[in-house]
């Protein structure tokens, strides 16, 4: 976190309910950028935040389109650009082919789906966010950038709350 | 959470327990057993390298071919360790997409294991062949002659299929296992620390990463679900492609999908039952998880039964002398013990677990995973081999005899595996911690259970 | 020479001067070559006309046996690479055995010894120059005073002329020696006839034959001759076809090629004889009749085994049939009744009237002095009353039972001269070894018949330090001088044309060089046969007496002639080791031959090693079962078992001639003439035979029919029904339906790229009523595509590289139906949807424009797949760098420089030929002419002796094999797997029923 330092305050919770209603309120008085550490994923703090769906479907989607295209067209190029006959069967044989296409369209789908998370998550830079281990062990923790100005207010929503520990970071 | 706590699929531990738990498992010291199984693996690895030196020197006519039989040991052997990789998949994507709880306990070490195995398979094509080191003309590179290989070839199809699976099945490995790794790294110190961080790949477990997590493994367990049916058919219809008598078969595809399923369990239970023990995690993994495997064993297992009868059947429904003559070889020809081992091991061993009492029993299904290990090398070597022993012009039928360069590199494959498990379970999480996790309702403020 | 005597194999020098030689004689025998065969003499003169890459062809004879085929000699850069039969010599008439095709592996023997040896003081051999071996022999010679003897194994010939001159000038003995000399039947023509000759026979007139244990078809007299005969009488044409019955205490692959096979005890073959002579004798009211009035069917149906019926009937056929043949004097009949044997014989011929028609006086020449002479003359040395002792191409230390002790008698002479040029059993005894000449490197002539003399040129520079024996003596001479010193031609060649002059002079040729150009470029001098016309009546009957056996055993031993190894001599030849017995398919090894019944009895298996036992020795080896053979008899081939003869030969297997007793009863050595009695070891060795399934199981690989349904013009199938047998494995009405017009379709598909425009389609058909197994064409697969031969241990694990095989089955032979066999020749079927094809991933195996299966080795990764969906299992495998070990230098200079040598990991397979195709295709294109049909032949339809293989371009309506596929008898292969091959075969036809009931129909 060597990084561009960002200003704000990081929370740790114990308890799912109080986190979610911390995020309602931060992001309803207007934090949007808030960011909420968890051990799993966890749909109620999902709901909290209230992101829309992934985009990474369309990753997958367009990976298989372009695999498969790719099985069929290798194969039927190739095997016509240099014609010889086996087993007396035609040039480009598709059904043979089709086991080809079928891989690739997997192949491919699944490799553009990594990418689409990699790129995805990408998107948004934690650099310079607090982190705690405890996250990646049992407890919540949402980290909200603010001046140190805004800071005292923060903190008192986020204490109501419930959370456990609160740490101002400015 | 006291509401549901005799849901034997869901874990009894809290967050905190379930990451210590693992860690553990990494953070222990290395008993001497481990050492003594780790060289011994190692070991298995050197005999595998000099045999296939040898090989590389003098040619294949060390091993024991003997013409008609052109494939022997390595192609069964090849196809048992596909066979074996298909567990991993099947539970972390199938699985998956049912929802099914149950998995979450083993699939981590079902992934590790068919990671491993494909990566063994994979060796097999490159020993078997005449030149080794031209093996890549089976891949289309561009080259100046404009040679392409022959895709209506189901070698090729082969080539395709066996590389698509170990990198779907790598990815998934690796994607379920970036989060445990960062919940590690948040354990350990100094030198450790730093590699897992490297390995963390920057995870932190933020909303935005989650959120695209998530839907991503959905899509990827979408994506391999198909895969790992049509892996085993295609590596099938290496055979059923074909006119021998014994290979040419339309059940094909589905007698090797199940019985590729039943192998991989059978694997699953050799490895997970002792693993549970050394790593002292069997209140993670329960009997309850093995009730499940062993249930997916008889399923499969059942499906082979029904599969070798077919095969009988359609030998005598047909009307084929050759056929017929290939299947009452397989049970009254000089073969005969190697025709009935597998009958045996497979579809009458697997009906054991009829009974619940036996599911429940893990040294009974510990030796039950050791016949299914046995019995679905021998359905290979049946099915290839002794297929070949008797095809269509008499004076070519021949027998075979498999000599050290075939044990030595069978022998070799198991170490290969091994050592990759081996250096696996002890260096990283050998269960899902992030999944077990999702698993254990979150405490709350508002009691009053779940929601 | 010395630094070439230390080298070993072939030097760069030496190569070049091969280059030199062929270079000199490059003729092209098309062309009859005249004055470029007269540049043959200067030997050393580079010559422009060498065109690299193209075949030169000399016509030659070949010395492998005494039959004295006509050989073409194919050289390549000065090296000759295959040896053809000579189309225009009468006796081979174009094709050629097996065994002289080996010849090659004779001239590049790599244990030919590389010069001149003598035994030194220590008793061991030392390479020594030639000047001082021709001075060593001339010094004994002077000093032997006259007390020389020469064992001269070469036939009737110039230089067996000259040698038995030069040995009486000298006041010795000359005798010629031939293991298989035929003496019984001599001695029997004498007797019945006062004419001490060997007859030919005709059995392409023949249309009834039958050998009382004479292997015609394997060792037994000119065998191609014979098999090119036979099979025009009993191959099936024109709605019939000639009937053999064999009568013998074994099957050997004569009498598996008969209709019917007698196995009568050793011994009584002749009463059959005089059996079915008095019953012909009287149906045909010849004079002979009275003489053998008490020879009637009843009278010996005891003896035989048989019953009356049967014999009187065989005897009514063979008298209904005209002209018919009656042969005997074969090795597996050699006992101490021989001679009667033979005399029967020739009175059952002359009573159906077949001398001079079927049995043809007057036209065998030379032939050996017999084992009599030989015998005496060992006595002599044994009597210390011979100071020399020549030996010139013969082995009688191996071919004459030990039981002799003639090896004892031999060592007594003094000073022994051995002209062998690989260290035999008789060289390794002899003091100096003065190694001669291959066939192919001298200058030379072989007499086989009157009017017919093969001539022999030096087609190749010597491959080791050799000389003549001929130029040997005449060099000694002159140290010699005194009685010698009348042979004062310059050379050996001079010495032959001086004699060949008088031919000229008999033959009324103006020119001599003219005549001598043609003589040379034609191979010899052929002039068709013309037997005596009048022959004198017989001379009385024959007085039969049982034959005895030495021992008490329970079996009566029978040792045969091997088709491959003959007298042994082949043995030191990798291709004849390797190419197995045609019978039992056996490579490699010796065994023991014993009936089923037998084996139960004395409770051995197949491999099991066993000890024979005779009052003359004792032998160990190991036990094949065999139904073709009598339970009271136990059969060995001969020809292995050799204590030296190279690296082959050593050690290999065991001489079955050690069981045997020396005495010389009658002028001949009786081979049938023990009982052995047999001891167990359970000791195993596994038989090396290359056959798996030795059953057919009704799958119609190797298809046979009625005579009566294919005279009727019927298919196989329509055969097997009209017979109420089970038709073989074939399509159901669906699977027809759902195939029907698939092939044109797919067709319609696969005209892309250079598959457009037509193209000639390669095709090929094989006639199994002709094909005898004899495996010649085997052996012609191997020499003109390099075929690796593997050894004992790899053909253990059945990984012979034979591309072509021939495969013998068996029919019946269980409880009491007569055994039968099938061969048939199976090479690559070239099919059209061929299995293997797409299954290659790299294309190494793709379908050529012309319709071959091509196997691109260079391509070939070695996944095998390609071999697994192979039905006919025509696919080999390089599994051990075969490559490396097969041709130990020189043996890699016979390689054919058209063919790739394959190496290791790769997959084989037949052809076609495709080399020999390319080149007449392209000597055609340059000629600006389509080729012709029948210009091109592959290596095995060129060399079988038979005529049972056609080949050509299915898309020439007029081709000679589109005529033979349409034949009504025509099938192919395992028709139900719809591969479309290019391969059909004609079914083999069966008698309609056997007239003594001892054969299948």
């Amino acid at each position: 976190m060597a990084a561009r330092h960002v200003p704000g305050v990081l929370a740790q919770f114990d308890h799912v309910d109080g986190a979610c209603d911390a995020i309602r309120e931060l992001k309803a008085t207007g934090y949007k950028d808030l960011t909420v550490y968890t051990a799993a994923a966890n749909h109620e703090i999902e709901a909290a935040i209230g992101d829309p769906i992934s985009p990474v479907r369309l990753f997958t989607l367009f990976g298989g389109i372009i695999g498969c295209a790719a099985g069929f067209g290798t194969t039927i190029w190739m095997s016509r650009d240099w014609p010889l006959i086996v087993g007396g069967k035609s040039v480009a044989a598709i059904p043979a082919f089709v086991a080809i296409g079928f891989e690739l369209t997997i192949l491919v789908g699944s490799l553009s789906t990594v990418a689409g998370i990699i790129i995805l998550s990408m998107r948004k830079s934690l650099k310079g966010r607090p982190y705690s281990p405890r996250f990646s062990d049992d407890r919540i923790g949402v980290f909200v950038p603010c001046g140190a100005d805004r800071a005292a207010q923060v903190e008192r929503v986020l204490v109501q709350h419930g959370s456990v520990e609160v740490v101002r970071d400015a | 959470m006291a509401v549901i706590a005799h849901d034997p699929s869901l874990p009894t531990q809290t967050h905190a327990e379930v990451t210590r738990d693992v860690v553990r498992t990494i953070t222990d010291k290395p008993t001497t057993g481990y050492y003594i199984l780790a060289g011994t693996m190692a070991f298995l690895v050197l005999v595998l390298l000099g045999t296939f030196t040898a090989i590389l020197k003098y040619g294949l006519g060390l091993a024991g071919y003997s013409p008609p039989i052109m494939w022997s040991v390595y192609i069964t052997t090849f196809v048992f360790w596909i066979g074996i990789g298909h567990a991993g998949t099947l539970i972390s994507a199938i699985l998956y997409l049912f929802r099914s709880r149950w998995r979450t306990a083993v699939y981590r070490s079902t992934e590790a294991m068919t990671v491993f195995a494909v990566m063994t398979a994979g060796l097999f094509p490159i020993i078997h062949i005449g030149r080794q080191w031209i093996f890549y003309w089976l891949i289309p590179y561009p080259n100046q002659r404009f040679l392409w290989p022959n895709f209506k070839s189901p070698l090729m199809w082969d080539v395709f299929a066996i590389s698509t699976y170990l990198t779907v099945s790598s990815t998934f490995l690796v994607i379920g296992l970036v989060p445990d790794i960062a919940a590690v790294r948040d354990h350990v110190s100094g030198w450790k620390k730093k590699i897992y961080s490297a390995l963390s790949l920057g995870w932190t477990g933020a909303d935005s990463q989650w959120r695209h997590y998530s839907r991503a493994y959905l899509y990827l367990a979408a994506l391999a679900t198909p895969l790992v049916l049509s892996v085993h058919s295609v590596v099938s219809w290496d055979f059923a492609m074909s006119i021998v008598p014994g290979w040419h078969g339309t059940i094909f595809a589905p007698y090797f999908v199940a019985g590729a399923i039943y192998s991989g369990i059978g694997m699953v239970l050799t490895l997970v039952i002792p693993l549970r023990k050394v790593l002292k995690i069997e209140h993670m993994i329960t009997s309850y998880h093995f009730d499940n495997l062993a249930k997916l064993t008889l399923f499969t297992g059942s499906i082979l039964f029904y599969a070798y009868g077919m095969e009988y059947f359609i030998a005598w429904y047909s009307g084929s002398t050759f056929e017929q003559t290939t299947f009452w070889r397989r049970a009254f020809g000089p073969n005969w013990w190697a025709g009935w081992s597998m009958i045996i091991c497979n579809a009458f061993v697997s009906q054991l677990l009829w009974f619940k009492k036996i599911r429940r029993n893990l040294t009974a299904l510990f030796v039950i995973s050791i016949f299914i290990n046995i019995g679905m090398w021998f359905e290979r070597w049946v099915i290839i081999s002794m297929s070949l022993t008797n095809d269509y012009v008499p004076y070519a039928w021949g027998q075979i005899n498999p000599t050290w360069a075939d044990w030595g590199i069978l022998a070799g494959s198991f170490g290969w595996f091994g050592l990759w498990f081996t250096l696996f379970y002890k260096n990283f999480p050998i269960v899902a911690i992030q999944e077990i996790k999702e698993l254990i309702p979150m405490p709350r403020r508002s009691h009053g259970g779940g929601h | 020479m010395a630094d070439e005597a230390e080298t070993q194999g072939v030097d760069r020098r030496q190569f070049l001067k091969v280059i030199g030689v062929s270079g000199a004689g490059a003729a092209v025998l098309s062309g009859c070559t005249t004055e470029r065969v007269a540049k043959l003499v200067p030997y050393m003169v580079q010559s422009e006309d060498q065109v690299p890459g193209v075949p030169t062809w000399y016509a030659s004879t070949c010395a492998e046996c005494s039959s004295g085929c006509g050989v073409y000699v194919k050289t390549r850069e000065g090296r000759p690479i295959k040896l053809e039969g000579n189309p225009d010599h009468p006796t081979n008439a174009g094709s050629l055995c097996s065994r002289g095709q080996a010849g090659l592996q004779s001239l590049y023997n790599p244990d030919r010894i590389k010069g001149p040896m003598a035994r030194n003081a220590k008793g061991e051999f030392d390479l020594i120059k030639w000047d001082d071996a021709i001075a060593r022999l001339a010094a004994k010679l002077s000093s032997a005073g006259g007390k020389v003897a020469a064992i001269n194994g070469y036939g009737a010939s110039t230089f067996s002329t000259f040698l038995a001159d030069y040995v009486t000038a000298l006041g010795g003995t000359t005798v010629a020696y031939e293991p298989f000399g035929r003496e019984a039947e001599r001695t029997a023509n004498d007797r019945t006839w006062g004419k001490a000759e060997l007859a030919s026979y005709d059995f392409g007139a023949a249309r009834h034959i039958v050998s009382f244990g004479a292997d015609f078809l394997e060792t037994w007299g000119p065998v191609v001759e014979q098999q090119r005969g036979f099979a025009a009488s009993h191959g099936f044409h024109d709605g019939t076809m000639a009937r053999m019955v064999f009568v013998g205490p074994r099957m050997s692959l004569t009498a598996a090629n008969a209709d019917e096979w007698l196995n009568v005890p050793a011994g009584s073959e002749a009463l059959v004889a005089l059996a079915m002579a008095q019953v012909v004798a009287s149906r045909k009211g010849s004079p002979l009749a009275a003489s053998l009035a008490s020879y009637t069917p009843d009278a010996v149906a005891k003896d035989t085994g048989l019953t009356a019926a049967q014999i009187t009937a065989l005897a009514e056929a063979f008298a209904a049939a005209s002209p018919s043949l009656a042969i005997a004097g074969g090795i597996p009949a050699q006992h101490r009744g021989a001679i009667e044997l033979c005399q029967a014989v020739n009175l059952l011929n002359e009573a159906a009237g077949n001398i001079g028609r079927t049995v043809l006086f007057g036209t065998t020449v030379g032939g050996s002095d017999g084992y009599a002479s030989m015998v005496s003359l060992f006595d002599k040395m044994g009597q210390g009353s011979v100071q020399v002792v020549l030996v010139h191409d013969a082995n009688p230390l191996y071919a004459m039972p030990k039981d002799g002790k003639f090896a004892a008698a031999f060592a007594k002479v003094p000073f022994k001269v051995s002209t062998a040029a690989i260290i035999d059993e008789t060289a390794a005894q002899c003091d100096l070894i003065l190694p001669s000449l291959h066939a192919l490197e001298r200058w030379d002539d072989l007499h086989t018949r009157a009017g017919v003399t093969g001539l022999m040129q030096p087609v190749v520079q010597p491959v080791f330090q050799g000389m003549h024996f001929g130029d040997v003596l005449l060099k000694a001479a002159k140290t010699i001088a005194g009685p010698v010193a009348k042979f004062n031609d310059a050379s050996f060649e001079a010495r032959l044309k001086s004699a060949w002059q008088k031919v000229a002079a008999e033959q009324k040729a103006g020119d001599f060089d003219e005549f001598w150009r043609m003589a040379l470029g034609r191979g010899g001098l052929f002039a068709p046969m013309a037997p005596a016309p009048q022959f004198p009546a017989s001379k009385g009957a024959v007085s039969y007496t049982k034959p005895t056996f030495d021992g008490t055993g329970d079996y009566v031993f029978l040792p045969y002639p091997s088709s491959m190894y003959h007298d042994g001599r082949g043995t030191n030849k990798p291709w004849l080791l390797e190419n197995p017995d045609p019978i039992t398919k056996i490579t490699w090894q010796s065994w023991v031959e014993m009936h089923p019944d037998t084996a139960a009895k004395i409770d051995v298996r197949e491999g099991e090693i066993v000890e024979l036992h005779s009052p003359h020795g004792m032998i160990r080896s190991q036990v094949y079962i065999y139904a073709g053979i009598r339970p009271d008899t136990m059969a060995m081939p001969l020809g292995l078992g050799h204590t030296a003869y190279g690296r082959y030969a050593k050690d290999r297997g065991v001489n079955a001639l050690d069981l045997l007793g020396a005495a010389d009863g009658q002028g001949f050595l009786p081979y049938v003439s023990t009982r052995v009695s047999v001891t167990r070891t359970e000791d195993y060795r596994k038989v090396a035979r290359v056959d798996g399934m030795p059953r057919q199981l009704g799958r119609g690989i190797v298809q046979s029919m009625a005579l009566m349904y294919a005279a009727k013009g019927m298919t196989p199938e329509e055969a097997y029904k009209a017979g109420g047998r089970a038709p073989v494995e074939e399509n159901t009405e669906l699977e027809q339906k759902a195939i029907e017009g698939w092939h044109d379709a797919q067709l319609e598909n696969t005209k892309v790229g250079n598959y457009t425009g037509d193209h000639p389609k390669w095709g090929m058909a094989v006639d199994l009523s002709r094909c005898t197994g004899c495996s010649a064409c085997v052996t012609a697969c191997y020499a003109e595509n390099n075929i690796p031969t593997v050894g004992e241990e790899q053909v253990f694990r059945r990984r012979e590289m034979s591309w072509l095989r021939i495969e013998r089955y068996w029919e019946g032979g269980e409880a009491n139906e007569p055994l039968g066999v099938r061969f048939a020749p199976v090479m690559c079927q070239h099919c059209n949807n061929a299995p293997c094809e797409p299954v290659c991933p790299v294309y190494a195996s793709y379908h050529t424009v012309d319709g071959l299966n091509g196997q691109v080795y260079n391509r070939c990764v070695g996944t095998r797949y390609c071999s697994n969906n192979c039905p006919f299992k025509v696919r080999y495998f390089n599994w051990l760098k075969y490559n490396d070990v097969a041709w130990p230098e020189p043996l890699n200079l016979q390689l054919n420089p058209d063919v790739t040598v394959r190496a290791r990991g790769v997959m084989e397979k037949c052809t076609f030929c495709v080399q020999r195709i390319r080149a007449v295709q392209n000597t055609a294109r340059i000629e600006g002419r389509d080729f012709k049909d029948g210009e091109i032949m592959t290596a095995c339809a060129q060399a079988c002796p038979s005529g049972a293989i056609s080949f050509g371009n299915i898309n020439d309506p007029a081709a000679k094999v589109v005529q033979w596929k349409k034949d009504p008898r025509g099938y192919v292969m395992l028709e139900g797997t719809n591969v479309q091959s290019s391969v059909t075969y004609l079914a083999k036809v069966l008698h309609d029923a056997p007239v003594a009931g001892r054969g299948e129909s």
